[in-house]
């Protein structure tokens, strides 16, 4: 099978990750902008890190046959930073409508202060301005009323809710998305918010449609496979298997594939490797043999 | 060297680099619908800088495809005459758009427009830094931006560094020895095509044979092929050394490795080549043929 990761910190993993999400049929990814796991002390470290999303790290990923997009934005911690989030701000022009980035994120609420409101409101109205997808990180803290005031905000400043993505939802807040029209995504983390025993169960009471399944995948404690993994085990235990290319590459495709950025003709051919075009053996093959026209096993 | 600079400080070449590439991109924007194109191309021409300008380089993805150029042989040959060495046979549409957005600046000759091509060069992805690299050799001054190119060089991504590298006048005129040296040994760690590095045989140097034949050593010593195209980085400098090397990779079992160093010993005006065997053949009638720039290093596996 084909899977569509549309929430993973790549700048976070090993290449051993990427090889073994190719092997396991991961094509593509999302990246979505945040925090380090430490706060940023200056706007020369988002510039940084932007780059790397839209230079090096889609680089890196298509050296294992995955293509590589990312969601530039200001994130919800960080937003509480008010002098840096004005910086911010005003570099998310230059890097947010570059080629591959088909959504302003991951954006919303931490603490829900008023500092992270201001932040969440002025991407949200350059979302709008620019006609782009929303992809909105919701709360640890305060999940459900986190996730029904950033559906709130969202609707005031008049994004379709067909272009919002709302993250890490749980049992709890996955009703209040479906019904606002949003698209209902979910982190899978081996300890922590979601397992994948759960999102079979979700998946089974709530169907397929709008429901996305993704691993966010980061620094933590976190797996990069969860996608395929939760697959499986929903092919495992009946789920219908168009419903599992629904929940996990077919939606993520149709809701963001809306930015333009992405080409769903090229995505649906089958992955072709040739490391020794593109890579350097002073970088990442560091003397391995490169792999030319191996398929990408899935 | 000197000659293109001074080509290229006239006007007249660059009211030919207009022409050039408003006849290349004609057909697509006539197809695609000029609207923005028009409008783009005003606001530039206008005054527009800074992070504006920045924007407008940037949304061109969205308007302007990553589809082969194709200017047709007799375009080439014309680029070929505007600016010597200059090669956009494998220019994208989007890289030629924003190439041409780059040269409506009005500030072109001015601190301001190198300032601001600093800045975007800080900020770019991939496509606009491939676009603005293979623009450099196209704008006036051009040496400028030695410092900036250099950089470009540095990179770990195969289609930056040939952006820099590969198919354009720019580092043969205005790379000093290191920065060149440096580039074409750097181009042979990560496989970018040397073959297509303009003005490589003129400058050949001593300094960049002795980093060369040190790669070809390291590289035996770790028991790993030498890449064939380093044979092209001695011409007549190596000396004694080189011809060591080279005979001792004529007695390796890699084919594409003996062709080239058979072609290396060529080009080091070496007296009495040894006898072709059936592998050498082909690259015998090149030595033959007189054959041996660095165009001949090309095709050398089977």
């Amino acid at each position: 099978m084909r899977f569509f990761d549309p929430h993973i910190h790549m700048t976070s993993r090993t290449t051993d990750d990427y090889q073994a999400m190719a092997d396991a049929g991961v094509r593509a990814v999302i990246e979505p902008a945040f925090w380090l796991g430490q706060p940023r002390t200056t706007v020369g470290s988002f510039v940084d890190y932007f780059s790397t999303l839209v230079g090096w790290e889609r680089f890196r990923a298509s050296q294992f046959g995955i293509s590589h997009y990312c969601a530039i934005g200001l994130n919800s911690k960080e937003a509480n930073d008010e002098g840096l989030t004005r910086e911010v701000l005003e570099l998310l022009p230059l890097y947010a409508l570059k080629e591959g980035v088909v959504a302003v994120g991951e954006i919303g609420y931490d603490e829900i202060t008023d500092a992270e409101e201001r932040a969440y409101q002025a991407q949200l109205e350059f979302a709008l301005e620019h006609d782009m997808v929303v992809m909105v990180h919701s709360p640890h803290r305060d999940k459900k009323n986190g996730v029904l005031r950033s559906m709130d905000v969202a609707a005031e400043v008049g994004i379709p809710m067909g272009k919002l993505v709302i993250d890490h939802n749980n049992e709890e807040t996955v009703q209040s998305v479906l019904d606002r029209g949003a698209w209902a995504a979910f982190t899978l983390y081996p300890h922590t918010k979601m397992g994948s025993q759960r999102m079979v169960e979700l998946v089974k009471q709530y169907g397929p449609e709008r429901m996305i399944v993704d691993s966010s995948a980061d620094w933590g404690v976190s797996d990069p496979l969860a996608v395929p993994r939760t697959a499986a085990l929903m092919l495992e235990q009946g789920v219908d298997p168009d419903w599992v290319e629904q929940t996990c590459w077919q939606n993520a495709l149709e809701v963001y594939a809306q930015s333009g950025q992405i080409d769903v003709a090229a995505l649906e051919q089958k992955p072709q490797v040739d490391q020794s075009q593109l890579f350097g053996d002073s970088s990442i093959l560091r003397g391995q043999e490169p792999r030319v026209d191996a398929a990408v096993v899935n | 060297m000197t000659s293109t600079r001074a080509q290229m400080s006239t006007t007249t070449t660059h009211a030919d680099l207009y022409s050039w590439l408003d006849a290349a991109l004609g057909s697509h924007w006539a197809e695609a619908g000029a609207a923005w194109w028009t409008q783009a191309l005003e606001r530039v021409g206008g005054g527009l800088s800074g992070s504006a300008f920045g924007a407008t380089l940037s949304v061109a993805s969205r308007y302007a495809p990553r589809v082969d150029l194709d200017p047709g042989a007799d375009a080439l040959d014309r680029a070929h005459e505007i600016l010597p060495g200059w090669n956009p046979e494998r220019w994208d549409v989007l890289e030629a758009t924003r190439a041409r957005l780059l040269l409506a600046r009005p500030d072109l000759e001015e601190d301001s427009f190198a300032s601001d091509l600093e800045t975007l060069c800080q900020h770019a992805d991939e496509g606009e830094l491939r676009a603005i690299y293979k623009s450099l050799a196209l704008l006036p001054e051009a040496g400028r931006f030695s410092t900036r190119a250099a950089e470009g060089c540095r990179t770990n991504i195969v289609p930056v560094f040939e952006s820099v590298a590969c198919d354009t006048p720019f580092p043969f005129a205005h790379f000093d020895d290191l920065a060149w040296n440096q580039m074409l040994i750097k181009g042979l760690f990560i496989g970018a095509p040397l073959v297509r590095v303009v003005g490589l045989d003129r400058r050949l140097n001593p300094e960049l044979a002795r980093m060369a034949l040190d790669l070809a050593d390291e590289r035996r010593s770790a028991g790993r092929p030498v890449q064939p195209e380093l044979w092209m980085c001695l011409g007549t400098h190596g000396g004694q050394r080189a011809l060591d090397s080279l005979q001792h990779e004529l007695a390796s079992d890699h084919t594409a490795g003996r062709r080239a160093a058979y072609l290396g010993l060529a080009r080091a005006g070496h007296e009495g080549l040894p006898e072709p065997d059936h592998q050498l053949s082909g690259v015998h009638e090149r030595t033959l043929a007189g054959d041996i720039g660095r165009r001949s290093f090309t095709l050398l596996e089977d």
